[in-house]
């Protein structure tokens, strides 16, 4: 399983993960980026993947996680 | 001077400030930043190859202190490292001047551009979701309308004269102007005062803009009057909010704290400002570049599904904004340079943006180009220019709208270029629209 985990410290609200995958980040009203879809799936990660990459303050990063849970 | 971590990976330290004379290099001469851009880029390749941190004197400026000078750093990597390690390179000492400002110029230009966190990250959070892609979608439709009312006034002036236009005054200045000026609330009959003073604000100290032997008294005029055109307009918000950004301004709170008088003056000019020169020169140096490129303009005209990749390529072969500026805040190195602290680094995005080391033939305009990792909105970290999307969307639908409805315009003369080392500007381009002649 693939995660999206977001450092709300480093995270300015650019939106360039928005514009790159819509239907899994939003800029909220108090300028951070919501997360809409945890883990996205396997036909979003391309434009997730990207949006990470492109990210410029580098506040998004993808975790992976064991299927049984027992990662943090 | 630092030595700290000296040698990298066994190889010696770059010398410490070393200059250009013998390469006949100076980026600091005014006269420089007029030439064509293949001479400038040549420049800066030499750069890139032989003196990646090269140092210059600082250009002098009447009733400024010139400080020790600056780095010209022109490598893709080296910017990328400095752009996404603010609190080592801060943007606090300054972003757009190589001086250090003066206090009293400071209080107007000195909003988050030239600020740092936590300061910056409190500001930038209020407009953020302004500027979000699926906030603009509000706006994108009165973008379309705002394109399409320039282009038949630009139809309409060439056939009321002789067929000609200038591609700047008619079309690509209009566009952007009224696009912020609509999202700030801004009536039309104030849109050329704040044509008039964002172009004296980014004049550059360029002669035909400003009084040479005095381009700070112009500029902090500049300023106040924009200033006056925000206190009017926040004080009618005050009362009457509206759907804008002023308005947005002058009413939210950050951390329960409200935006000082001040912070809101000096941002609101930051937004005309930002919100108009880039855009600009993005859309009349474009229109020269696919007038240059004939097979690349034919492409795109068949291929509407090339707009994303083609605005990309736009942004970095124009580069509207050439530099800015970060201040050292404590020794150290970077990829092989010692720097110590107070040193200053201007990050040449137009150079990082023709790197062979990341883009293959750096040299091509090439609307397919994909990937496509340019820095013309900045690079890594938390300046990254606010505007992109709404940028994109502004060049997007120019461009398209003018293969649609200007299909006949030609570019008939050379550039008047704006004499800017921060802004790669064009004051004139004059065109013909052939159908009207």
């Amino acid at each position: 399983m693939t995660r999206i985990a977001v450092d709300g410290e480093r995270c300015v609200g650019s939106g360039a993960c928005e514009a790159l995958a819509p239907d899994v980040f939003e800029v909220t009203d108090d300028g951070v980026v919501a997360v809409l879809v945890p883990e996205p799936a396997e036909g979003d990660l391309p434009d997730v993947e990207a949006a990470v990459r492109t990210c410029p303050t580098r506040a998004l990063a993808l975790v992976s996680e064991q299927p049984a849970g027992a990662a943090g | 001077m630092s030595v700290d971590a000296a040698a990298t990976q066994g190889t010696a330290p770059l010398p410490r400030r070393a200059g250009a004379e013998d390469l006949g290099i100076d980026l600091s001469d005014r006269e420089f930043w007029v030439r064509p851009p293949a001479e400038r880029h040549a420049v800066f390749d030499r750069l890139r190859e032989v003196r990646p941190f090269a140092f210059f004197a600082e250009p002098e400026i009447p009733n400024m202190q010139s400080g020790p000078g600056y780095h010209a750093v022109t490598r893709y990597a080296d910017l990328e490292a400095i752009s996404c390690q603010p609190a080592v390179f801060c943007s606090g000492q300054g972003a757009v001047s190589i001086q250090d400002i003066p206090a009293d110029l400071n209080d107007f230009y000195g909003s988050l551009i030239s600020m740092d966190d936590p300061r910056h990250a409190r500001i930038r959070r209020i407009v953020s979701k302004t500027f979000t892609p699926r906030m603009l979608e509000r706006v994108i439709a009165s973008v379309e309308s705002i394109v399409d009312e320039v282009l038949v006034e630009a139809r309409r002036a060439a056939e009321a004269g002789d067929g000609t236009i200038d591609v700047v005054a008619d079309l690509a200045a209009p566009i952007p102007l009224r696009v912020i000026c609509d999202m700030m609330g801004i009536p039309a009959e104030d849109r050329a005062l704040v044509l008039a003073k964002s172009n004296v604000i980014l004049s550059g100290g360029d002669p035909e803009l400003v009084d040479v032997e005095d381009p700070l008294t112009d500029l902090l005029m500049a300023g106040i009057e924009l200033a006056g055109l925000m206190e009017r307009l926040a004080a009618e918000r005050v009362t009457d909010p509206r759907d804008d950004l002023t308005t947005a301004l002058v009413t939210t709170e950050v951390d329960g704290e409200r935006l000082s008088h001040q912070e809101i003056a000096s941002f609101f000019i930051l937004l005309l400002v930002a919100g108009n020169e880039t855009t600009r020169n993005a859309i009349s140096q474009g229109l020269l570049a696919l007038q240059e490129h004939p097979d690349q303009r034919a492409r795109w005209v068949a291929e509407p599904e090339l707009t994303r990749t083609a605005v990309e390529e736009i942004v970095r072969w124009t580069s509207p904004i050439t530099w800015m500026r970060r201040t050292a805040t404590r020794d150290g190195e970077l990829n092989g340079y010692p720097f110590a602290a107070g040193d200053k680094f201007l990050l040449f995005y137009a150079a990082a943006n023709r790197d062979p080391a990341v883009f293959a033939e750096p040299h091509r305009f090439d609307l397919a180009r994909d990937p496509n990792p340019h820095v013309g909105f900045g690079s890594k970290g938390p300046h990254f220019c606010l505007g992109a999307h709404l940028a994109r969307r502004e060049l997007a639908l120019t461009f398209r709208k003018v293969f649609e409805q200007l299909p006949d315009l030609e570019i008939t003369g050379p550039p008047a270029r704006l004499q800017s080392s921060f802004v790669n500007g064009l004051k004139r381009l004059p065109a013909r629209l052939g159908g009207a002649a």
